[in-house]
C-alpha cells in the first residue's frame, strides 16, 4: 500500500505543495504582523483612569494601556515589590502610556494589577496631540479664546480653536519654507555669485552695485514676509486651554502647540474610524517631529522613491548597453565568459562594500573634483564632495547593475533567431536590427531586471548610510527653487528611518509602533514600485508576445 | 514496385532553356565552384549552376543535403554563422557577391528571403510591410501607403487584411503571416526572392495559396525555392536542382528531371526510394 502510494507520486506532490505553503505562510505572516502592529497604532485606544494603591503610594494614573505582561513572583520580590500578601505565582503588569512628558519623569510606566483599586474610562478625558513633548492626557477645564474664557460649549469652542491654530501654523510653515526659504536660497546664490566673480577677478564696481541692489530688494521682501510671519505666530499664541492632569494640577497648554484633540472614550466606531484614517493620512504626509519619534514620514517616503527612481534611470541604460555588448558583439571566448562570471559575482558582494566604494570613489574623488572644477565659489563648503542623493543613486546603480545585465542578456538570448534573420534579410544592418527589433522585443526582460533592481535597491540601507542618507533632512531633493532637482542634497530613507527610530531613538517605547508602521510603509512602497513595473512589463510582454506558438 | 513520378506543371513545358549556356540576359545568378565548410565539415562541394531570370528554380534533396545552405549563400545569410567558411563565387550582374567591397545590406535588399517559419516582427501589419522602406529612410506617408497596398496585393493578402492594417501581425494565421512576410520582402522590390521551405510550417490550404502566389511572383522576380516536397517542386518550378550530400547531382528543367532523370540517384529519390 505504502509502496504504491510512493509510486503514485502523491508524496512528491505533497512535499512540493508543502514547501510552497510554508513559504507563502511565512511571507503572509510577516506582512500581516507588520501591518497589524504598525497600523493598529493609529487606532484611538481608550484612555483609562487608574486609582492605584498598594505597593506604591495612593495616586491616580491616566493613560493608554500599551502592553501587558506576566511577571513571576520571584522577580517582583527581587525588585523590592512586596507581593507576599497574594497567593499567586504570576502577576500581570500593564505598561501605561501616560504622556505629559514635561511633568512626569517618564511618559511610560508599569503598574501592577494588584495595585489597581479602581479603573474608569470617563468620557470627558481628552487627548491632546502636541507639536512638542508628545501627547497630553487630562480633563479640559477652561478654553480661552484671545485670552478670554469661553462660555457655553467648551468642547465645540476647543475644536474650533484647534482648527484655527492648525490653520495658522500651516500658513506660517508655508511662509517659512516657501517664500522665506526661497529668499534665503536666492541670497545664498547671490553670495556665491559674488564669490565666483571675486575668484575670477571680475568683480567690478558695477557688479558690486548690481548685487547690492538685488540683495537689498530681497532683504526688503524678506522684512515684509518676516513681519507677516511674526503676525501669524502672534495670532497663534492668543488662544490657550487649561487642562487638569492626573496629578490633579491645572496645566496651561498654548493652542499653537496643539495639533489635534480628541475624546477617545466618547467616540463611536465611525468617529474612531474617521480619526484613524486622519492619523494615517498625517503619518504619510507630515514631516517627522521630536527626533523622529512623532509625526509623519513623508520626507522619508519621498526620498526613498526619488532615490530609487533616479537609480533606475541610471542603471537601465548602463545595464542594457553592457548586456548588448556582451551578448551581441563580444567574441564568444574565455575572456567574455570570465567577464560574465565576474558580473554575476558582483551581485554577491556585500552591499556595505559598495557603500565604502561609493564614499571613496564617488563622494570624495568624483564629487571632490566636481567641486574643484565647477563650484570653487562654495569652498570650503562642499557641494557634490559630500554624501548626497545622486551618489546614493549611483552607488545603488552599481549594486544592481549585475541584475539588469543578467536579465537583459537572458532576454536577448530568448529572441528567436528567425526574427533577427528576417530583419537582416530585408537589408537591415546589425545595429538597425538591434534598435528596431531586438531591444523592443527584449524590453520585458529588461523590465524584469529593473523590477529586481528596484526591489533590491529600495530595501538597501547599509551603503546609503555612507553615501547620502541622514536622520533628518531639512529640505527635499526636489523643490520650487531653480534648478528644482537638487541632486547634491542629502535625503531621508524609510529603511534608515526604521533603523534610526528603532535603535537611535531617545524614547524606545514611543518609537516601537512607528518602527512597524514605517516598515509596513517601506514594504508598501516597494510593492507599489514593483507592481507598477510588473504592469508595464506585462503590457510589453503582450505587445511583443514571443513567436513560439 | 509501383512508383509514380510527380505530375509536372503543364504550363511550364515548352520553354526549355539551355541551362549550361545562358545568355547574360537570361541569367539572374551564376554559382561557380562553390565550396562551403562548417568548421572542418564540408557542407557544399563544387556547386556550379546558373539560375535563370524571371523563373522559379527549385532545390530538392533529402534532409541535410545542403539545399538550404546553398540558398542562404545567395544572400550571404551564412555570414552570421561564425564557423562558416566559403570558397568560390556567386555572380550577380557579373559581380561576385563575396567580394570584399560588397555592401551586404544592399545585397540583401536586392536578394530577399522568406524563411521556413513565418517570422513577422512584433509590429502592426502595416509596419511589417514598410519595415524595409523605413530602413531606407522613406517617410512619405503616401508612398508608404501605396507600397503597402501593392505589396499586400502582390502577396494575395490585401483583401484579408485591408481593414486591420494597424493590428498586430501576430493576430494573423500562419499562412497569412507567411504571405505577410512575402509582402514584406517584395515591398523593397528585390530582383531575386529566396524561399526557404516557405510552406513546411503551414496547412494544406495555406500551402496551396502560397504556391499560387509563387506562380504570380515569377512575373516580377526571379524565385529560388527550397522544398522538401517533390510534388511542390513539380507544381511550382521551371527548373529543379537535385542535391545530395552537398553536391549538385542533377539540374535541368523540371519536366525533364522528373520524367527522365539522367542520374541514378535522382531517379531513386524522385521515385521515393529514399529521402
Amino acid at each position: 500500500m505504502v509502496k504504491q502510494w510512493f509510486k503514485s507520486g502523491s508524496p512528491w506532490i505533497w512535499m512540493t505543495g508543502g514547501a510552497v505553503s510554508i513559504s507563502l505562510i511565512s511571507v503572509l505572516g510577516i506582512l500581516a504582523m507588520i501591518a497589524w502592529k504598525g497600523l493598529s497604532f493609529f487606532w484611538p485606544s481608550q484612555v483609562v483612569q487608574f486609582e492605584l494603591e498598594g505597593s506604591i503610594a495612593k495616586q491616580t494614573v491616566i493613560g493608554e494601556v500599551y502592553d501587558r505582561e506576566l511577571v513571576p513572583k520571584e522577580r517582583l520580590a527581587a525588585t523590592g515589590v512586596d507581593v507576599s500578601a497574594f497567593d499567586k505565582e504570576e502577576f500581570e503588569r500593564l505598561l501605561i502610556k501616560t504622556g505629559n512628558r514635561e511633568y512626569v519623569a517618564l511618559d511610560f510606566r508599569w503598574i501592577l494589577e494588584t495595585d489597581i483599586k479602581a479603573k474608569s474610562t470617563p468620557a470627558t478625558l481628552a487627548v491632546f496631540e502636541r507639536s512638542k513633548n508628545g501627547n497630553f492626557y487630562g480633563y479640559v477645564e477652561g478654553v480661552f479664546k484671545d485670552g478670554k474664557p469661553v462660555e457655553g460649549d467648551k468642547v465645540e469652542a476647543l475644536y474650533e480653536l484647534v482648527e484655527r491654530a492648525v490653520d495658522l501654523n500651516d500658513e506660517a510653515l508655508d511662509l517659512q519654507n516657501g517664500d522665506i526659504g526661497h529668499i534665503n536660497y536666492e541670497l545664498e546664490r547671490l553670495r556665491l555669485k559674488e564669490k565666483s566673480y571675486l575668484l575670477d577677478n571680475q568683480l567690478t564696481d558695477e557688479r558690486v552695485a548690481e548685487l547690492a541692489k538685488a540683495r537689498a530688494e530681497l532683504r526688503a521682501e524678506y522684512g515684509e514676509l518676516e513681519k507677516e510671519l511674526f503676525a501669524l505666530r502672534k495670532q497663534a499664541k492668543r488662544d490657550h486651554v487649561t487642562v487638569k492632569d492626573m496629578r490633579g494640577e491645572i496645566v496651561t497648554i498654548p493652542m499653537y502647540q496643539v495639533l489635534d484633540v480628541w475624546f477617545p472614550n466618547d467616540m463611536g466606531f465611525f468617529a474612531k474610524l474617521g480619526h484613524y484614517f486622519g492619523q494615517l493620512g498625517k503619518f504619510v504626509s507630515d514631516d517627522p517631529r521630536e527626533a523622529n519619534t512623532e509625526g509623519g514620514v513623508f520626507p522619508a517616503i519621498f526620498g526613498t522613491v526619488f532615490m530609487v527612481m533616479l537609480m533606475a534611470v541610471i542603471v537601465t541604460p548602463f545595464g542594457v548597453v553592457a548586456a548588448i555588448y556582451l551578448h551581441e558583439y563580444a567574441a564568444k571566448n574565455a575572456v567574455t565568459k570570465m567577464i560574465r562570471i565576474a558580473v554575476i559575482n558582483l551581485a554577491g558582494v556585500p552591499s556595505i562594500v559598495y557603500g565604502v566604494f561609493g564614499l571613496g570613489f564617488f563622494v570624495y574623488m568624483l564629487g571632490g573634483s566636481i567641486d574643484q572644477l565647477f563650484y570653487p565659489e562654495s569652498s570650503p563648503t562642499p557641494v557634490f564632495g559630500t554624501p548626497g542623493v545622486m551618489w546614493s543613486a549611483l552607488t545603488l546603480a552599481i549594486l544592481t547593475l549585475p541584475v539588469v545585465i543578467v536579465s537583459t542578456e537572458e532576454g536577448l538570448s530568448r529572441i528567436p533567431s528567425t526574427v533577427r534573420d528576417g530583419s537582416l534579410a530585408l537589408g537591415a544592418t546589425k545595429v538597425e536590427t538591434l534598435w528596431r527589433i531586438v531591444i523592443p522585443m527584449a524590453s520585458p526582460a529588461i523590465m524584469t531586471g529593473l523590477i529586481l533592481a528596484v526591489a533590491r535597491a529600495a530595501g538597501e540601507v547599509a551603503p546609503l548610510m555612507l553615501v547620502g542618507v541622514v536622520k533628518m533632512a531639512p529640505t527635499l531633493p526636489l523643490d520650487g527653487n531653480f534648478p528644482y532637482f537638487h541632486l547634491d542634497r542629502k535625503f531621508m530613507h524609510l529603511g534608515f528611518h526604521i533603523y534610526d527610530v528603532g535603535f537611535q531613538s531617545p524614547n524606545v517605547e514611543a518609537a516601537r509602533p512607528l518602527v512597524y508602521a514605517t516598515a509596513f510603509l517601506l514594504v508598501s512602497v516597494i510593492i507599489t514600485l514593483n507592481i507598477t513595473a510588473i504592469g508595464i512589463r506585462n503590457h510589453l510582454r503582450e505587445k511583443f508576445r514571443s513567436l513560439e506558438h | 514496385m509501383i512508383t509514380v513520378a510527380p505530375k509536372v506543371n503543364q504550363a511550364n513545358l515548352g520553354m526549355k532553356l539551355d541551362l549550361d549556356n545562358l545568355t547574360d540576359e537570361q541569367k539572374a545568378l551564376e554559382i561557380k565552384d562553390l565550396d562551403l565548410y562548417y568548421g572542418d565539415k564540408q557542407a557544399l562541394s563544387k556547386v556550379n549552376m546558373n539560375i535563370p531570370k524571371g523563373q522559379v528554380t527549385a532545390f530538392i534533396g533529402p534532409s541535410g543535403c545542403g539545399k538550404s545552405t546553398l540558398l542562404r549563400c545567395i544572400n550571404r545569410m551564412n555570414d552570421l554563422v561564425d564557423i562558416c567558411r566559403i570558397e568560390g563565387e556567386i555572380l550577380l550582374h557579373g559581380q561576385n557577391i563575396y567580394d570584399k567591397n560588397v555592401d551586404v545590406a544592399a545585397l540583401r535588399r536586392n536578394v530577399g528571403m522568406v524563411f521556413q517559419r513565418p517570422n513577422p516582427f512584433p509590429k502592426s501589419i502595416y509596419e511589417n510591410v514598410v519595415y524595409g522602406l523605413r530602413l531606407q529612410g522613406i517617410k512619405e506617408k503616401r508612398k508608404l501607403d501605396e507600397v503597402v497596398e501593392q505589396s499586400l496585393r502582390g502577396a494575395a493578402l490585401w483583401d484579408e487584411v485591408k481593414d486591420r492594417l494597424h493590428d498586430s501581425a501576430f493576430g494573423l494565421s500562419g499562412g497569412q503571416q507567411q504571405r505577410l512576410v512575402i509582402a514584406r520582402s517584395i515591398a523593397i522590390e528585390p530582383e531575386v526572392l529566396l524561399l526557404d521551405e516557405p510552406t513546411s510550417a503551414l496547412d494544406p490550404i495555406s500551402t496551396l495559396v502560397i504556391e499560387e502566389l509563387i506562380n504570380d511572383l515569377k512575373n516580377k522576380f526571379t524565385v529560388v525555392i527550397v522544398t522538401h516536397n517533390m510534388q511542390q517542386a513539380a507544381r511550382v518550378s521551371d527548373q529543379t536542382a537535385f542535391m545530395y550530400m552537398g553536391e549538385l547531382i542533377e539540374y535541368s528543367d523540371t519536366n525533364t528531371l522528373f520524367t527522365t532523370p539522367t542520374k541514378k540517384k535522382t531517379e531513386d529519390y524522385i521515385t521515393g526510394r529514399y529521402g
